[in-house]
């Protein structure tokens, strides 16, 4: 029985195999760096394992003291989701903080007359 | 001594000319900043007098006050004082603010609406949000509770407190910022009372209270430190 996987199951699969090749041809090319390839390839590796073997989540939530393996899925996305969320957040703040340098510069650059009618102010200082 | 307004604008075409042309005859020199406008606001303020600097996209009050600030530094300010474009700071109040840095009293100057002369038609709503903020900012952001006015956008500053405070906040919440900035550092600070005029329009474009979730948030993401 353990043997007869479910159509859906052996689909998501094949899908998580196309993201591990692409994510290493990515790691090839030097689009991303080898240490965040490897990171993938665990997501990858432990959402293939979930899938064709969903007694194992079982397992880890009882080690936890969590009912159900769902259930600890479930936990465990709140809190992914809640710290990309805030990653996102914060990266987001950084480069708005970027873009008002640049136009801030920009805008700075068309400044007329700089100093026209006092230039003595710098003199004295 | 050369005092320079610094004046941030965004769509305020129809009110800006006739702020620029009533502060100029307190200042030297007015700095109004086009916040990226979609009518004809720099325009406008040129037409008033002022020198124009312009943001290519919007960016908000705050990082717009910070591009004048900045322009009143390189243009050889002694004195900044900040106003906003819609007109419901008096002009006339400019004196009051920039006095005490002249006579070397102050490094920076808040115009309180709390302080004695009553604010023009302002709504009760405003005045429980006003307490409200101001109980926030003692307690979360570190303000110095004795500021009366938490909200105020109208103030001087020395040349040296310019230089010092820089403010980060691109949206409203530079307010609380500023305030926060100046009270913690070594910089001698007073408020003096001002009078301001609501209008609807002024309300319409004012802070609600959803607006001061909104910059309680961003004082949160961008930090309070």
């Amino acid at each position: 029985m353990r043997n007869k996987f479910m159509p859906i199951q052996i689909l998501l699969t094949l899908v998580l195999l196309i993201a591990l090749a692409v994510t290493w041809k990515r790691a090839k090319e030097n689009v991303i760096r080898k240490r965040e390839a490897f990171l993938w390839s665990l997501v990858w590796i432990i959402a293939a394992v979930v899938i064709l073997l969903p007694e194992t989540t079982s397992f880890v939530a009882n080690l936890l003291g969590v009912g159900r393996g769902v259930d600890l899925v479930l936990y465990a996305s709140v809190v992914v989701l809640f710290f990309l969320v805030f990653k996102l957040f914060t990266s987001l703040d950084r480069l708005e903080k970027l873009l008002t340098d640049i136009v801030r510069k920009d805008a700075l650059r068309d400044l007329p007359e700089k100093d026209d009618e006092q230039p003595n102010n710098q003199i004295t200082e | 001594m050369r005092t320079i307004a610094v004046i941030p604008a965004y769509n305020e075409e129809s009110r800006l000319g006739k702020v620029i042309f009533d502060v100029l005859t307190y200042v030297d020199r007015v700095v109004a900043v086009d916040d990226a406008s979609g009518d004809q606001t720099s325009q406008a303020a040129k037409e008033a007098g002022a020198t124009v600097v312009r943001h290519r996209i919007n960016r908000g009050q705050g990082a717009a006050l910070k591009t004048g600030t900045m322009a009143a530094l390189d243009l050889g300010a002694d004195i900044i004082v900040h106003i906003d474009a819609d007109g419901q700071h008096d002009p006339s109040m400019i004196p009051a603010l920039i006095d005490p840095i002249a006579k070397g009293e102050a490094d920076v100057v808040f115009g309180s609406r709390f302080l004695g002369i009553q604010p023009t038609d302002m709504p009760e709503m405003r005045k429980v949000y006003f307490h409200l903020a101001k109980l926030f900012n003692t307690m979360f952001v570190g303000i110095s509770k004795d500021i009366t006015d938490p909200q105020s956008g109208a103030r001087a500053l020395s040349r040296r407190a310019a230089e010092v405070v820089d403010f980060r906040q691109d949206r409203a919440a530079h307010c609380s910022e500023i305030l926060r900035l100046v009270t913690q550092s070594d910089l001698r600070w007073k408020e003096v009372p001002v009078h301001v005029r609501y209008s609807r329009e002024t309300l319409k474009k004012g802070q609600s209270f959803l607006e001061a979730f909104r910059i309680l948030w961003h004082l949160i993401i961008r930090g309070t430190k």
